[in-house]
């Protein structure tokens, strides 16, 4: 991320959850937080304790963020923020996980005397890790139509093209879904794990054959000894781990959609 | 294949549909997304870690080991680049890498007590890794990124709490300190859990070639073979390689060692001599009285002192005399003990001291920052005296020292004093290249110790050639010392690759 989109992200961020941006140049940001995004990001649980046992006037900071230090001419002193800040990986956290479940609605041009019918659909992105002593990450978005069961992939990027509000417009009918919500994640579940298994997992069959020549090696150093000493175990195990080929699946994040 | 996940978010999807909690925000599900898509890990190849740290700079040849490591040594390595080419920085990177991956949650760093606070600031400010320094009652349940000495960490109860934890990475800074099998640093670290392990030393051969083969045994038992085959087929003596490139091959699948003009960097030239020192006649007197104890009683036939005391008659009387003294305390019968007050009354009686004058030459030739290194506190203090009768400048270092006071000691030195003097013990960790002049006053039997001490002004961030002076007094012990210098800069070469020079200009070939 260039420090331009840092920029953007943070302001988009804070403008979302309520802050009050006191302060917007193109380098650097000056921001109140609200009492909520004080609790979430400032990690001093003890002074709201205080504060509210004690019903004290709540004081939430203000922070100032610079972007991009290389413009920087004034003499203003704050967190740099960069890709790889920690800072800033805790609002991607915080991000993730104030922006997990949603439903939206598409929105509709008022027409006289025409009712539009919106279809429902559940979208739901996924992160697959595989794991050995490497990684490797994939992202699949899915979308499941609640009324014919069909599934399409790339579902968030097609839903970069509508107009999506969060309360149904007033000419408008949704149709009930027939298959429930619960029942499709069912569905796109065994879409990804099927994916997974069409899947080239030569990584895998090349992590077993990297265990198997490290063991090789391990047991010749103690060939022929009896008593096998307790790092031998040791050794073994953590080789295992090492090794061993996992496949981790996350949902970033999903929601109801009703288009049309 | 194990496949995991979790139904933690088809909970949290319940409870929306059923209206006891409320939905989301678009913007922000739409900015997790992009997150996501942003820092997602697309391939098993190639390093991740450069674009999370846009303020570190890497140099090429620290990519490539991070790299080089990661993929085709699985992670388990011994970083041996010389001296001052970055191998923190290395090992930062490494570390950071396998953080983002998600491969190692939890990462135990075993360093020198007195490099604990340098590992901490360097994680903590280049690459961002909220590293701790263990303490006393700590829990090591909430401590993901611990540093501790190893000399702590080896004794109860904290090696027990060590034990008790799932470490996916270990990082040994200064590991040749565990070249002796022997030991209970080396006990420790063989029963560590080593998933992925980094062995961080400039030399990892300081002596023989066993010390390599007990480095390697300890990161990847097996690698070089067990110890009876590895004997028979390596060694014949302990200083004789055979099988070279076989061996050499071998050891470099487990480790990587960059030299200073493998890295494109320019560096600096780095002069080296050996200065032949001719004692006084005098001072010869002395030391062949000395030489002669052996034959005077069986007393003083303990080969070791007798070394010592030879050393310390090329160093100072001062030195010479405190050993002297203590043997005069052992000895019963008179004339052992009229022969030890003859030499002590010979020795008292000197008034030059060769090696200081060179010494002295070479400093006001100089004319500019000096560090002088000697194996002797009473060395030091004389030399520290004997210099400012000459009117130079100095100061002292030890390895005792504290933080605080290393870091004054240095200040002093970088702002005020002409000299360094420091013992053997202060050459680790410090940095300073703001100095270009070496003297090694007395020369360790150990070889990487000299590249040891001359890494502290030659590396990263040297503008200026480098002059070392290694003086060895003539027709001595010290004769004895240069030859065997020569023989285990050969070993090294053999097995681990050139060392750049550190003993004079000029190889003898063995």
């Amino acid at each position: 991320m260039y420090p331009q989109q840092i920029h953007g992200y943070l302001l988009q961020f804070f403008k979302e959850n309520n802050c009050r941006i006191l302060n917007d140049n193109d380098h650097y940001i000056n921001v109140q937080l609200t009492i909520e995004m004080d609790k979430k990001i400032m990690n001093r649980p003890f002074y709201w304790k205080y504060l509210e046992s004690t019903n004290g006037v709540p004081n939430p900071a203000q922070l100032t963020f610079i972007t991009d230090k290389n413009k920087l001419v004034e003499d203003i002193k704050g967190e740099v923020v960069h890709f790889g800040s920690p800072r800033l990986s805790q609002l991607f956290q915080a991000t993730n996980e104030m922006g997990s479940f949603v439903q939206m609605y598409e929105k509709v041009l008022d027409k006289p005397g025409e009712r539009m019918i919106l279809t429902p659909w559940l979208g739901v992105n996924y992160k697959i890790s595989y794991y050995s002593d490497q990684t490797k990450e994939i992202l699949y978005s899915l979308g499941i139509n609640l009324m014919t069961g069909n599934v399409i992939e790339g579902f968030q990027e097609s839903l970069s093209k509508v107009d999506l509000e969060k309360t149904v417009s007033g000419n408008t009918f949704n149709l009930p879904y027939i298959i429930k919500p619960i029942r499709a994640l069912e569905r796109l579940d065994a879409v990804i794990e099927n994916s997974i298994q069409q899947d080239d997992h030569t990584w895998a069959e090349e992590a077993k054959m990297r265990w198997q020549k490290d063991r090789k090696v391990l047991e010749f150093f103690y060939e022929g000894v009896e008593n096998k000493p307790d790092c031998y175990e040791i050794e073994k195990e953590a080789m295992d781990q090492q090794y061993e080929a996992r496949i981790k699946i996350d949902i970033i994040n999903g929601g109801l959609f009703y288009v049309k | 294949m194990i496949i995991e996940r979790s139904s933690e978010w088809k909970e949290g999807f319940t409870e929306r549909l059923e209206n006891r909690e409320t939905w989301d925000n678009w913007a922000l599900y739409n900015m997790s997304y992009e997150t996501v898509k942003t820092n997602l890990i697309t391939d098993f190849y190639g390093l991740q870690s450069p674009k999370y740290l846009p303020n570190l700079t890497p140099l090429s040849h620290q990519l490539a080991v991070a790299e080089t490591v990661i993929e085709r040594m699985n992670g388990k390595a011994i970083l041996a680049d010389e001296v001052g080419l970055g191998k923190t920085i290395e090992a930062g990177l490494i570390l950071k890498e396998y953080l983002i991956r998600g491969l190692v949650k939890k990462a135990l760093i075993l360093v020198p007590a007195s490099l604990v606070n340098q590992w901490i600031e360097e994680l903590n400010q280049k690459f961002h890794i909220p590293a701790m320094q263990y303490k006393k009652n700590y829990d090591l349940n909430h401590c993901t990124i611990v540093v501790m000495s190893i000399d702590m960490a080896k004794r109860s109860p904290h090696k027990e709490n060590i034990y008790d934890q799932a470490y996916d990475l270990i990082i040994i800074d200064e590991a040749h300190k565990l070249k002796n099998h022997k030991t209970k640093n080396y006990e420790f670290v063989q029963n560590l859990k080593k998933k992925f392990c980094l062995l961080l030393t400039a030399t990892p051969i300081q002596n023989d070639v066993f010390e390599l083969f007990h480095l390697i045994s300890l990161l990847k038992p097996g690698h070089l073979g067990n110890y009876e085959t590895f004997q028979s087929s390596f060694s014949a003596s302990k200083h004789d390689v055979e099988h070279d490139d076989y061996l050499k091959e071998l050891v470099n699948q487990v480790m990587v060692r960059n030299r200073r003009q493998d890295t494109g960097i320019e560096w600096t030239n780095r002069h080296v001599q050996i200065i032949p020192i001719d004692f006084t006649t005098k001072e010869k007197e002395v030391y062949d009285l000395i030489s002669q104890l052996k034959n005077v009683s069986p007393i003083f036939s303990d080969a070791f002192s007798m070394i010592t005391l030879q050393r310390e008659m090329c160093s100072s009387k001062e030195a010479t005399c405190l050993t002297l003294d203590k043997m005069r305390l052992k000895c019963i019968r008179p004339g052992d003990i009229s022969y030890i007050e003859e030499i002590t009354r010979k020795l008292m009686g000197l008034e030059i001291n060769s090696k200081a004058e060179k010494a002295y030459e070479i400093i006001s030739q100089a004319n500019d920052k000096v560090i002088l290194f000697t194996e002797y506190r009473a060395s030091q203090l004389y030399l520290q005296w004997f210099l400012n009768s000459k009117g130079v400048t100095s100061v002292l270092f030890n390895g005792q020292f504290n933080k605080n006071k290393r870091e004054w000691m240095k200040q002093l030195f970088k702002e005020q004093a002409q000299v360094l003097i420091a013992t053997e013990s202060g050459s680790e960790g410090i940095n300073l290249q703001f100095c270009h002049h070496v003297i090694n006053y007395d020369l360790p039997w150990n070889p990487m110790k000299l590249e040891q001490r001359i890494g502290r002004v030659h590396r990263l961030g040297q503008e200026h050639d480098v002059h070392i002076y290694n003086l060895a007094i003539q027709n001595t012990i010290e004769d004895h010392i240069l030859d065997l210098l020569h023989v285990k800069i050969g070993v090294f070469e053999k097995v681990v690759g050139e060392l750049d020079d550190i003993l004079s200009a000029y190889k003898k070939s063995i």
